[in-house]
Parts: C-alpha cells; structure tokens; sequence
C-alpha cells in the first residue's frame, strides 16, 4: 500500500471506530489480510526469504489473536509464552501489536483515546495505545493477559487496569530482581500456580513433555541464529527496521514453535547466498522508530548501512536446560537483560558486539520508558572505554507525534559523518 | 548517615545499628547532573534524589527496587561511589509467603553487607527496640474533622511545599496514602521471630500502585469515605504508575477529585494555588479569604471589620483579573450591568498592571475610586492585587461570568496565555468539574505566541492568516519544544504559512479536546480567553468538538465579569 491509500485507510478506521469499533476491527483485519497478500508475492530481489517467512509469521499470528480473541492472551514481551502455547493460547503482545497500529497510522486515535480517560502523557506509548485499543472496543476481550514484572512499571499497572475495566483477567509474574536459587524457586511456584490457573480456565491437561518439545525447539533455533550472526557480522543480508522488529516474533512470542525453529533453519541458510559487503554497520539498542522517514532512508534496504542486531532480539541467549523446563524458564526470565542491574545488559550489549562486529551502536530512547533511558549514559560509558562510538537519539518507538524528523535527521546525519571519518573516508 | 526515599525502606535495622536515616525529600530545582548522568525522562523526583545524593554527604543510600527509575539510580551511584553503602532491596509485587521470603533473604543479605561496611553486629534484640520505638513515635493519620474540608491524598510522593500548600487552602488531610504517608507501625504480639515480624510490619502498609492488589487501595479510601470532602490526585512527572490510578477510579468516585501534577521542583506556585483553592472552594461552596489575610476574613468580614469591602461607599463594584498575558478588569452596577471594561497588557509587574487597569477602567466608567464599594480579584495575579476585598479563583469567575453571559453554558474552555482550563458547571453556574493543563505550555496563548515568532507573524495575523490554508499538513507534538522543531522544519520545507499555522490550531485544539475529555464535554460550549479571539484556533476546535462553540464578543473579560459578579454574594 502507498502512503496516501494507508492514510486513507487509516482516516477511513479511525472516523468508524467512533460509533462502530467491531467494523473497525474488521477493517483492521482486511487490512493485515491484504498485506500478508502483498508480501506473499514479493520477490528475492526485495526481501530475503528468511525474512519474507518471518513477516508472513508474524501476521499470521496477529490475525490469529484476532480471528480467535477467545484464545488470545495479552502478553508483554517477557512473559513465558512457552506455556500458554502448550494451552493451545495465542499471544497477543502489547508492543507488537501497537506496533502494527503505528504502521496503520492509527496509534495517535488509540493513545488519544487512554489519555482521555486519564493516563499520563508521559506514559509508555506501546501501552497507552494498547489500553485504547481494547478500552475503545475495536479489539474485542481477549481471554485473560499474562504479564511480568520485567522491564516495565507498566506491565502491572496496564494489565490491572485493564482488568478492572474491561474484566479482562491478569495473572503477573513476579519477577525478583536477583539471580539467586531461592528466587528462582519463587519463581518456578508462580510458574506452577499459572500452569494450574490456564489447566481450570481452558479443560485441558498440562503436559511437560510438550514444553520440553519448546524448550528443545529454542535451543536448536539458537544454534542457528549463532550461525546466521557469524556470517552477518560481514554480509550484507538486506533488512529494514520493520524486519528487525518482526524478529520479537520469532524470539519473544512464539519462541519454540515449529515455524519458528523453521524460520531460524531458514535464516542460517539464506544468509549464505549473500554478498559479503564493506558497510556501515549498526547495532541497535532499544525499540526501532520503524515509521520514522529520515531513518528508514538508512536503514531499510540500504546496502551502504545495515542493522546488524538489536538488544531485544538478542536479550537473552544461553541454551536452556530442557530437563527442568520450570526451571529453565525462571532462569530465563530472571537472567534477562531487560531483569536485574544495568550493569548485565552491558554485557550482554558487549558480548553481541563481540559477536556481530558492528561500527557503532545507536540507542533510541523511547519517550516514556525510563528503565532503558535511565541508563543510556551508564552504556555509553562503558561503550567508550572500548571505543565504540554510541548515538543517542531521543522519540517514539510509536508515536510518530513525539519524534520530530529534523532532530533525527541532523543528529543520525552528524553521526554517520563521523563514522565515515573514522573509516577514512567519503562514501 | 544512610539515605532512603521508599516507604518500604527498613530504617528500623538501621537504628538497631544505632545509624541514623534521612529521608531523602529534595526540592531541587536544577537536574543539570542528574539529566547528564541519566536522562530527562526520568522521574522527576528519582533526578532531584539524584541531585540530592550528589550534593549531601552521606554514608550509604538504600533503596528498593520499587520503580524503573529507582534501578536505574541504583546503578548510576553504585558505579559512582563504590566506597559508600549502596543497596537495593528486593521488593516483590505481590505479599505471598514466598513473596515476603523473597524479601526477607534481601533484607539478611542487606544487613551481613552492612555489618561487613561499619564492622558492627546485627542483634535481633536491637532491632525489637527500634520496632518499639517506631511504634510510639509513628503518627497515624488526622481522620475526617467536623465541619471541615476533610480531603484525602492519593497518588505519588507529595512534597512538604505541596503538603504546605494543600494546607493553607483549608483543608484538613484526613489521610495520605502517597509514597509521603503512613509511618511505620509494627505488632509485636504473637508467635513469629522479630524478622518475620519486622517483615510483616512493613508488609502491612496501604500498598502503592507497584504492588500487584492495587484494590486494597480503594478499600482503604471507601472505608475513610464517611465526611471526606474530595480526594487529591497527585502525580509527579515522569512517574507514570499513578495516572493509572486516576484513570481506573475517577468515573467511579462520588466524590469530588482534584488531579494536580508536579516535578518535585519549586512549583509555579501560583497555577498550582489556583487549582488547590479552586478545589477547596468547590467543595466547601465558600471562596477563599486574600492570601495572608487573618481568619476574620474568612467569615465574610473585611480587614476593617466591616461587613462588606474597604470601599463601602460606593455603590459599584469591580472585578479584575490579573493573568499573565492581560489584566482585565470590568465594573458593575448595584443592577449587575457591567459600566465598563478593559483589558491591559500585563507587564513584568503584575501589581502596576493591575493599578493601571483600575485607573483605566475608572475613567471609562466616569467614576472614582470610592464609587467601588467591593473589589474582587482572580486570576493568576490575584494575590499581588494589595487593593483587593476578597479573591475568588479564576475558575469559579469564569463559572460565574458564563452563566451570567449565557445561562445555558455548560462547558467552557478557557485558553489563555499561560494555562488552559476546561470547566464543567451545573444549571446555576456553579463549577461541577474542572481540568488544567500542567507547567507545560503545550496548547496555551504562549504556545502560539512562541510559534508566532518563529513564523515571523504578529499574534493577531495567526487566525486570519491561517483561513487560507490549501495544504492539509500535521503538526503532530503537543510538545511545545518538539512542535517549534517540527515548524522549522515544515519551514525548511518551504510550506506555506498558512497550512502551517492551520496545523498549529489543529495541534492545539487535540490538546484541549484532550483537557475537555477530563471533566465531559455537555452543550452549549463556551470558549473564553484571549485565545477565542483567533478565528483557526476556533475553526479547529469547533471540528474536533463537532459543535459551535459560542464566544462572546470580548471573551477575554469573563473571569473579570465572574469576579464582579462575586462582589454580589
């Protein structure tokens, strides 16, 4: 769709969901529908195979939450999806699906809509727009949410909200803040109670074995992605920020489902029919501004500069001990870098960089999201003690209100100028 | 000395250290250190604690891992004093047994880290006496007074300036479940170590808004209901758990709710004063005494002890509003028809601005001081009117100015140079509900004044200029610092002026459609203020509003004619 066909499209949703939210939402759906019709068709030329697999996946399974909103949990990008995919359950994700939103150019009707019942303009735009969603009636009640604790002040704070509201039942995981084992026991009976909560809610009988199944899917999917790092740490494997984002499909809401694992095999394998390239390459921190016009011009299918990675895709990466699958999860959720002291999001940043090679790291400070702004100074110290040159650029992962091009522009524009000149030359 | 901000914080192991705490309470007013070291989106308060911790000489600092902000401080002192007592305790969400053990082993750990830092032993027996001692030096709140504007305060931390100035509207704070209330109170009856009871003390408080049963909150103000006034809201910028709070409760509450919001730094006080007393005075139905005037006053008595103002010879009465942009000052007759008015430029001194308004507004008139035989002032100037009899809040004048105007008013949004209000009234004019933007000055007259300058316009081309728009255009940040960015920018485009300011007025008028869907918006809807002299602004929030508005032809004398109209009660 051309830009001025969405923006109708978007006028055209936004004037429905007034007095008929359900037709709004099956608009939405017409228009995910139309778009998994449009990238089914586009060639190699224009997007890698792994990554067509990838977007077609990811719009799969919004389409699902919404064909299914009975079978559908809100989730926020920490929780142990693995569980609720054993129950048959869609996760539906508070980041991603806003996300989609801002693409339909619809996330300013929806984040307007929770200000006006009286969230701060100050809050988490992702959530905001997700509370508006459901609370304006266009997304219909899903069957319950599951949340964490990690990252966010929010994800309590949305969920409950949303319960009083809407009825819409939550069930948080408490995530403590040290990675000791009687924590990670606090953890695994809050993990045992959500199992024994979706076993009354949904009839069915939970079965480790499927778990394990997950489990042992992630861990072969992280073999490849390891080998897909290696090779794009020097070839140049053509990407746009959206792309970048469609990976928190593969490893945050679907992690260890066949397709995924398939997506991963794919990945690993497509890669090696690409060039290796002399680029300017980036690693990126923090949530993509995908719609953002100056940063699209490069990074989306720039073959002069590429996106090697981002932090969120890559938040957590050790082999999962299958066996104890509760208590795999526990750790995987207490040993996220978005969990505990900055001080292991760090290393986990360096350990990637070790990995992927890249000129420089660009962070985004999403407005509203202080745990991640908090410490953008603490990165860029310990960045530049091992000389890595780091941009900090201030906006909206969605709201394209709070991120003013012309500041983008000239700061990303500056930046890539002294990169240049660190390289020893013009390109 | 070890430094906590957390309600959860365990001073009491301290004590039994025989250490002393400070509660960390800063009023800075600079974040230059703190926005270097973190970033400007941070909490406002977590930055002024920040600042505080640079500045003060403490030995340690302990918080809990009670916020986004709160982590990240942690790591940004930990790395930059390794050789003081920096700890972060575990604060689970929710009160389980595992839950309370989580929290328990982070206390222990807590206290072998200090026993390791100052070389002292930890006794149980020591941490008992500080129990005791912070169970008879704890105060429990005031309650519900007779006769009193009793109001309950919610929301985050309120600092001792905003407690100070709730309190000097008249209100009597009844409770305070903010991160500033409820001290720490222990039962020491029953089986259970001194730990155990210790974490259950804690344990047992009102939670805050990061703890998972939020409803525990609601019981606890339902059950304190009986003789509460109204509830305070308050956030602080930048802390967001809160808003959630208003946003959940706010249609369900049969009490009157006022939502104020800070950044922990020395307040513009006067806004601030404006929406507390604004409140008080709804909720009592009595306007407030000048400020600094002796309790007489508030029986309706004069300073001279008279029953009516110092000018009780005349037989005309005059209201004057002092605002940031114009002072504005009307004349009334003993029949309520207004003689005359006028509107002033207010300048640096809005004591001078308010005098030349009075001479002026007497010499259209044909009249002298002492043919004035009450003086009423508001707006934001109010308190430096020195020759005023009473003051009355802007939003109860410009209530009371509508409804005289036009009686079938029952919104109004008041734009004007500095803040924007939207107001709800009932059939007789009085205010039923009202909503204010905050510091910021995102959709006010300095807003266009501001993108007025950029465009190279006077402030009076804008609305006529911006009639012949062609280019559909956005600006899309209510921010006035982005939207300024994004002007430029739209100039570097080479835009057309027109299209542009036509995006400005429609920028301002989400803004206020925003301010307007805090209190509801009910026909007729009045506009007031400078700003509804502009015929875009107009246009635009006509369309967002899908109604006409109605505007009176000098819309900027209302909160002055609802002061006059005052001198009559």
């Amino acid at each position: 769709m051309t830009l001025s066909i969405i923006a109708k499209y978007a006028k055209l949703i936004k004037k429905i969901a007034v007095a008929h939210p359900a037709a709004a939402f099956q608009l939405l759906r017409l228009g995910l529908l139309y778009e998994r019709t449009r990238v089914k068709r586009l060639p190699p030329e224009k997007i890698p195979d792994a990554y067509k697999y990838l977007n077609v996946m990811a719009l799969d399974s919004v389409r699902g939450a919404m064909r299914h909103p009975e079978k559908a949990v809100c989730v926020n990008l920490f929780a142990p999806v693995e569980i609720l995919q054993c129950f048959g359950l869609t996760p539906l994700s508070v980041e991603c699906f806003s996300a989609f939103m801002s693409a339909f150019l619809i996330e300013d009707y929806f984040i307007g809509y929770a200000e006006k019942t009286g969230m701060s303009d100050t809050l988490c735009s992702y959530h905001k727009n997700f509370a508006g969603i459901l609370e304006s009636g266009v997304f219909p009640k899903p069957k319950m949410a599951l949340t964490t604790t990690i990252a966010c002040d929010c994800n309590v704070n949305t969920f409950r909200y949303l319960e009083k509201k809407l009825g819409v039942p939550s069930y948080v995981i408490d995530v403590p803040y040290e990675d000791t084992p009687e924590n990670r026991g606090y953890l695994v009976e809050q993990l045992k109670e959500l199992i024994a909560y979706l076993e009354k809610e949904t009839g069915k009988t939970f079965r480790e074995e499927d778990l394990k199944g997950y489990l042992e899917r992630e861990n072969q999917s992280l073999a490849y992605q390891k080998e897909y790092m290696e090779l794009q740490a020097r070839k140049y494997y053509p990407s746009s920020m959206t792309l970048q984002l469609f990976k928190l499909f593969a490893s945050h809401l679907l992690p260890g489902a066949p397709e995924v694992l398939e997506y991963y095999r794919l990945l690993a394998e497509d890669i090696k029919k690409y060039p290796d390239r002399d680029m300017t390459k980036i690693f990126w921190v923090h949530v993509l501004p995908f719609y953002q016009k100056s940063l699209k011009k490069w990074f989306d299918f720039n073959p002069d500069y590429q996106i090697v990675g981002m932090d969120f895709d890559l938040d957590f990466s050790d082999f999962l001990d299958v066996e104890n699958p509760l208590d795999a999860l526990a750790g995987k959720m207490i040993r996220s870098i978005y969990n505990g002291p900055f001080e292991n999001k760090i290393e986990r940043i360096k350990e990637a960089l070790d990995w992927l090679d890249p000129d420089a790291v660009i962070h985004f400070c999403h407005w509203g999201c202080k745990q991640s702004a908090g410490g953008v100074m603490e990165l860029k110290k310990a960045l530049q003690e091992m000389d890595m040159p780091m941009l900090i650029l201030d906006g909206d992962g969605l709201d394209k209100r709070m991120t003013p091009d012309g500041q983008i522009k000239t700061r990303t524009e500056a930046f890539l100028e002294l990169l240049q000149s660190r390289r020893g030359g013009d390109r | 000395m070890i430094a906590y901000m957390c309600r959860y914080a365990p001073i009491e192991i301290f004590h039994s250290f025989e250490e002393e705490t400070h509660y960390i309470e800063p009023e800075t007013s600079l974040f230059e250190q703190a926005e270097a070291l973190m970033h400007p989106i941070v909490c406002s308060f977590v930055k002024c604690a920040l600042e505080d911790i640079i500045s003060a000489k403490y030995d340690g600092v302990v918080l809990t891992s009670c916020c986004d902000s709160t982590r990240r401080l942690y790591d940004v002192i930990k790395n930059r004093y390794p050789e003081k007592f920096i700890y972060l305790l575990e604060l689970p969400v929710k009160k389980t047994p595992a839950a309370r053990k989580v929290f328990e082993n982070s206390l222990r750990k807590m206290i072998r880290e200090y026993e390791a830092f100052s070389g002292k032993e930890f006794r149980e027996e020591s941490l008992l006496s500080a129990m005791e001692k912070a169970n008879l030096e704890s105060t429990r709140d005031a309650g519900n007074l007779p006769g009193a504007v009793n109001v309950g305060l919610l929301g985050a931390r309120y600092s001792p300036s905003v407690m100070d100035l709730i309190r000097r509207s008249g209100a009597n704070i009844s409770f305070n479940i903010s991160c500033t209330g409820q001290d720490h109170h222990f039962c020491l009856a029953g089986d259970g170590s001194v730990m155990e009871k210790y974490v259950e003390g804690l344990f047992s408080k009102v939670p805050c808004m990061r703890m998972e049963d939020g409803g525990e909150r609601n019981r606890y103000w339902e059950e304190h209901k009986e003789g509460l006034s109204g509830l305070i809201f308050h956030t602080v910028k930048f802390c967001d758990n809160y808003s959630y709070e208003y946003a959940g409760t706010r249609d369900e509450l049969d009490l009157p709710v006022l939502k104020i919001e800070t950044d922990y730094t020395p307040q513009a006080e006067g806004q601030l004063k404006t929406r507390v007393d604004a409140f008080i005075e709804a909720v009592d139905g009595q306007p407030l005494p000048p400020s600094g005037t002796d309790p007489l006053a508030q029986s309706g008595l004069n300073r001279a002890g008279g029953t009516i103002g110092d000018n009780a010879m005349g037989k005309y009465v005059l209201g004057i509003d002092s605002g940031s942009t114009s002072t504005n000052a009307v004349i009334l007759d003993e029949n309520k028809k207004v003689v005359a008015w006028t509107v002033v430029r207010t300048g640096a001194r809005s004591g001078q601005s308010a005098e030349k308004a009075l001479a002026e507004v007497l010499e259209k008139a044909g009249l002298v001081r002492e043919d004035l035989c009450q003086i009423v002032a508001t707006g934001y100037g109010r308190v430096s009117i020195p020759f005023a009899d009473k003051v009355v809040t802007e939003i109860s004048c410009h209530g009371k100015g509508a409804h005289y105007i036009n009686p079938k008013v029952r919104t109004i949004l008041d734009i004007g140079g500095q803040d924007s209000k939207a107001i709800r009234l009932d059939e007789q004019g009085n205010v039923k509900d009202f909503a204010m933007n905050d510091k910021c000055a995102a959709g006010t007259g300095r807003f266009l004044e501001m993108m007025a300058r950029t465009l190279e316009l006077s402030i009076d081309q804008m609305g006529p200029e911006s009639m012949n728009w062609k280019e559909d255009l956005k600006i899309s940040s209510m921010c006035t610092v982005f939207a300024e960015s994004e002007v430029i920018s739209l100039i570097a485009e080479n835009k057309d002026k027109a299209d542009i300011i036509r995006a400005l007025n429609q920028a301002i008028a989400s803004r206020n459609e925003g301010l307007l869907a805090r209190v509801g918006v009910e026909p007729v809807v009045m506009m007031t203020g400078g700003v509804a002299k502009n015929v875009g602004v107009v246009k635009a929030v006509e369309e967002k509003l899908g109604q006409n508005l109605f505007i009176y032809e000098e819309p900027e004398i209302i909160g002055a004619l609802g002061a006059a109209l005052f001198a009559f009660e």
